[in-house]
């Protein structure tokens, strides 16, 4: 299946990584040619983080080679492979929000005389390159007042100014709103005419088809495919070697809405928020979609009580005010925004997270039922397929999506009438974000409500039965989902246009 | 640790046999006997089962003061004020339980009686519980400054009352009597008592209850925990009210032991207890850990100091000693855990 690359500037052979009882990464031979896109997909623990810790040094193949160039590599450590001329960005940010952004780009590159710094040709160099990539970021401007797309940039532009030639980039879209993308993909394209090859991975496949030159597929830690994207037919054909079948997103009208009120905000404000108000019926599944910013994960946390917000929400004819724990009380849960920080314990296992939003169920008379959570954890794996060899693994070993579940697994072991799903399938592969759309399908249709606040059209699109709209902390518009929704004039409306502006 | 039969048909095979908190505890507990058959080889009249007691219950101060700790450390927590609330409560229970109309100061008190004097001196020992509690919760100091402060509070008052020396006089003879209990005609005191009650309550509310899960998750996770719904707020307050109360205690049952209030009693404890409880396994950052553990890693330090001081070594090296067991035991520790998770 491999193409014959003229023009190899990283090249695998036979890799493989095991761990005790997992081969994460199964003899993967490869080719990335110079100066080209190259992207890697797979679900998520199909090897891809394993394939590029590999690549960066953070840990060593237990067989097989790499090259570089056409010699031999072999990188101990992160340090070895900056050497080698291969820099990373990873999902987390690596700048100092205290510096400017020129100190950032000469971070580690300083020169000094007797502990003080002196002047180099540095600094023009690193704004050259910056400028080059992206001339609207002012050099002198403090870090911490530019957005996360901003910030990544500053890194790419570190990385190419330190004359590195292969760029590894891992989801690093997860973060950005549509617009910002667009400015992603545009120095990423100018990093290619200069000749920097991009390794990029992601789970949003249309990304794959903008950018990309050639993709390399992964599933279960075999390699499946490396082809260049023109010759590949689509996202049905990528899809399938993904995951060895095709899925699609169609939403079809949903019968089991009854008209039933659950939750009536009216007038929500606070920093972000500007009088906002809607209501949600029982077995609904409502969507919130606007940008990064917009207000979504405010109004979550507002309903969940996370957040202060004026205003008043009635649910189920109460009045729900004060903390997260009352709200848990009334019947509502959160899947918070950022699954690793706010959503799980990651130096716990899978049985020990799942239990904690309902201690009524788990304590006898304050003993703890250790019984309860057992089945709880054993239960929740099977049904919704978490992939694990035991229910004692540590969630931090395990992947995106696979964490996610654990996440939902937390919400639904609280018996909560009411999910507040917060980007429920941000990072997650297309495998489980079926199987997460699937669940909140069937929570609906046992007669929970579901809101999902989403940064992705397609998601919303695909699940959601009425979506509301979000511009600047208002709720702009709302749309009853079918087969004659307007996808331009949804997206006019959440990028500031007024509804119906569009022909 | 105990995983039941009716487990997944899927998730049996591969299973973990023990989780990380088990494996550390262990490892703490073969290090302390390891060490003490070592110490037997070298020392002579170590090899001893009333050596091997004493190495427990001569600590049982430290050892005490540790639960308390350890469980505020689980809970991503310090608590550096135990030693000051040994002091102080210590004084108090002195002061109140002098009789009035003394010689001079020093020997002149409330004259309480002494059932009072000891709840009143309990209640000023978690009085600093509650201000560590106020001030880590209510305005979200870091609990490191919050309980530096109150550390030097516990021993200036203790200072302020004892005049900077003790007081010792003017007791009435109930005063000795808990501090010196032997209980079934053996030496078996009354305070060794007290922590192995502690010890077994401890363990039982770490393993086995709501509250002590709820401690692991504070520690694993504060910003999930309150998402979940877990008041993390009033736990950390119930952590520091019970570990100001434990100290209490401990300095009530010195003073009694004793028979006086002396502001220097209980110096360096609280860092003792930290030791003790860090070469237990308990993590510094939160989120794990066992008492067992600690536990064992004060019998550890005990047989370090005491097989130094049966050596040819002057009781002079037990500092150098100590360090050099909490470096090993902390690098073995991270080497272990790091080989059996990679």
């Amino acid at each position: 299946m491999t193409d014959q690359n003229p023009n190899p500037v990283l090249s695998v052979q036979e890799l493989t990584k095991d761990y005790p009882g997992v081969r994460a990464v199964d003899n993967v031979s490869f080719t990335i040619q110079s100066g080209h896109v190259h992207c890697l997909v797979g679900e998520n623990g199909a090897g891809k983080s394993t394939l590029v810790k590999m690549l960066t040094g953070a840990l060593r193949p237990t067989s097989g080679s790499m090259s570089v160039n056409g010699s031999a590599y072999q990188p101990d450590n992160p340090q070895d492979a900056r050497d080698g001329g291969i820099a990373t960005l990873f999902q987390e940010l690596h700048v100092v929000d205290e510096l400017t952004v020129l100190e950032n780009l000469t971070l580690g590159m300083e020169r000094s005389r007797f502990g003080f710094l002196i002047k180099t040709d540095l600094d023009d160099r690193v704004v050259q390159t910056l400028a080059a990539i992206e001339p609207s970021i002012d050099p002198a401007a403090r870090v911490s007042t530019l957005s996360v797309a901003q910030k990544q940039i500053i890194e790419i532009a570190r990385a190419a100014s330190s004359g590195a030639n292969v760029i590894i980039m891992d989801e690093p879209t997860a973060a950005l709103s549509e617009r910002e993308v667009e400015r992603l993909f545009a120095v990423i394209r100018r990093l290619r005419e200069s000749n920097v090859t991009v390794v990029y991975i992601s789970h949003k496949l249309d990304e794959i088809f903008q950018l990309g030159d050639a993709v390399t597929v992964l599933r279960d830690g075999k390699h499946i495919a490396t082809k260049n994207l023109c010759d590949v037919e689509g996202r049905p054909e990528l899809i399938e070697m993904m995951i060895g079948r095709s899925v699609f997103q169609d939403y079809t009208a949903r019968t089991k809405i009854s008209d039933q009120k659950v939750l009536q905000a009216e007038g929500l404000t606070n920093r972000v928020l500007r009088d906002v108000s809607f209501h949600i019926n029982k077995g609904e599944i409502v969507g919130f979609y606007g940008l990064v910013g917009a207000g979504k994960t405010e109004i979550a946390r507002a309903l969940f009580g996370a957040d202060k917000a004026e205003g008043t929400i009635q649910f189920k004819g109460r009045q729900v005010t004060g903390s997260p724990k009352q709200a848990i009380a009334a019947g509502i849960a959160l899947v918070p925004e950022e699954r690793r920080t706010q959503g799980l314990f990651t130096s716990l296992s899978i049985r020990e997270n799942i239990p904690v939003m309902n201690l009524r169920r788990l304590s006898n008379n304050g003993v703890f039922r250790a019984d309860v959570e057992q089945d709880a954890a054993v239960d929740y794996v099977n049904r919704l397929n978490i992939a694990t060899e035991s229910i004692d693994k540590h969630t931090e070993k395990l992947s995106g999506g696979n964490q996610q579940k654990v996440v939902l697994a937390k919400c639904l072991f609280a018996d909560a009438d009411l999910l507040l799903l917060d980007e429920p399938t941000r990072g997650v592969d297309v495998g489980a974000k079926t199987e997460i759309y699937d669940i909140i399908r069937n929570l609906a249709d046992a007669g929970n409500s579901v809101a999902v606040f989403s940064s992705e059209l397609e998601e919303v699109l695909g699940i959601c039965d009425r979506i509301f709209l979000l511009y600047d902390g208002r709720l702009e518009a709302e749309v009853v989902n079918g087969t004659d929704v307007d996808a331009s004039n949804i997206l006019n409306v959440v990028t500031g246009g007024h509804v119906g502006d569009v022909q | 640790m105990t995983v039941s039969a009716n487990i997944g048909r899927t998730l049996s095979d591969d299973r973990r046999q023990m989780s990380d908190e088990a494996f550390i505890t262990l490892l703490v507990a073969s290090v302390a006997v390891g060490l003490f058959l070592f110490a037997s080889l070298l020392v002579p009249n170590f090899f001893q089962l009333l050596n091997m007691l004493n190495l427990v219950t001569n600590n049982w101060a430290v050892i005490s003061l540790g639960i308390g700790v350890s469980f505020l450390l689980v809970s991503g927590n310090f608590d550096l004020s135990v030693g000051g609330i040994v002091a102080l409560s210590g004084v108090l229970s002195v002061w109140f339980a002098q009789a009035t109309g003394g010689a001079n100061a020093l020997s002149t008190g409330w004259g309480m009686p002494y059932w009072l004097a000891i709840s009143c001196a309990l209640g000023g020992a978690m009085a600093i519980g509650a201000l560590n509690a106020l001030f880590v919760v209510r305005f979200r100091i870091p609990s490191i400054i919050v309980t530096l402060g109150t550390m030097m509070l516990a021993r200036g008052i203790a200072q302020v009352v004892t005049h900077g020396s003790q007081r010792n006089t003017n007791l009435p003879d109930e005063f000795g009597v808990l501090g010196n209990l032997t209980l079934f005609d053996t030496s078996v005191k009354l305070p060794v008592i007290f922590m192995a009650v502690l010890l077994l309550i401890a363990v039982f509310i770490e393993r086995k209850t709501v509250f002590g899960r709820l401690t692991y998750w504070i520690g694993a996770n504060p910003i999930a925990a309150s998402l979940s719904g877990i008041d993390k707020e009033r736990h950390v307050t119930y952590l520091y009210l019970f570990s100001s109360a434990i100290a209490g205690i401990v300095g009530i049952l010195l003073a009694s032991e004793f028979k006086s209030g002396y502001s220097n009693r209980g110096t360096l404890m609280e860092f003792d207890a930290l030791v003790i409880a860090l070469l237990g396994g308990v993590a510094i950052a939160g989120g794990f850990g066992s008492v067992v553990g600690m536990f064992f890693g004060a019998v550890i330090l005990a047989i370090v100091t005491s097989a130094a001081t049966g050596m040819v070594l002057s009781p002079d090296w037990q500092y150098i000693l100590k360090a050099i067991a909490v470096f090993l035991a902390i690098v073995t520790q991270t080497w272990a855990l790091a080989r059996r998770n990679r």
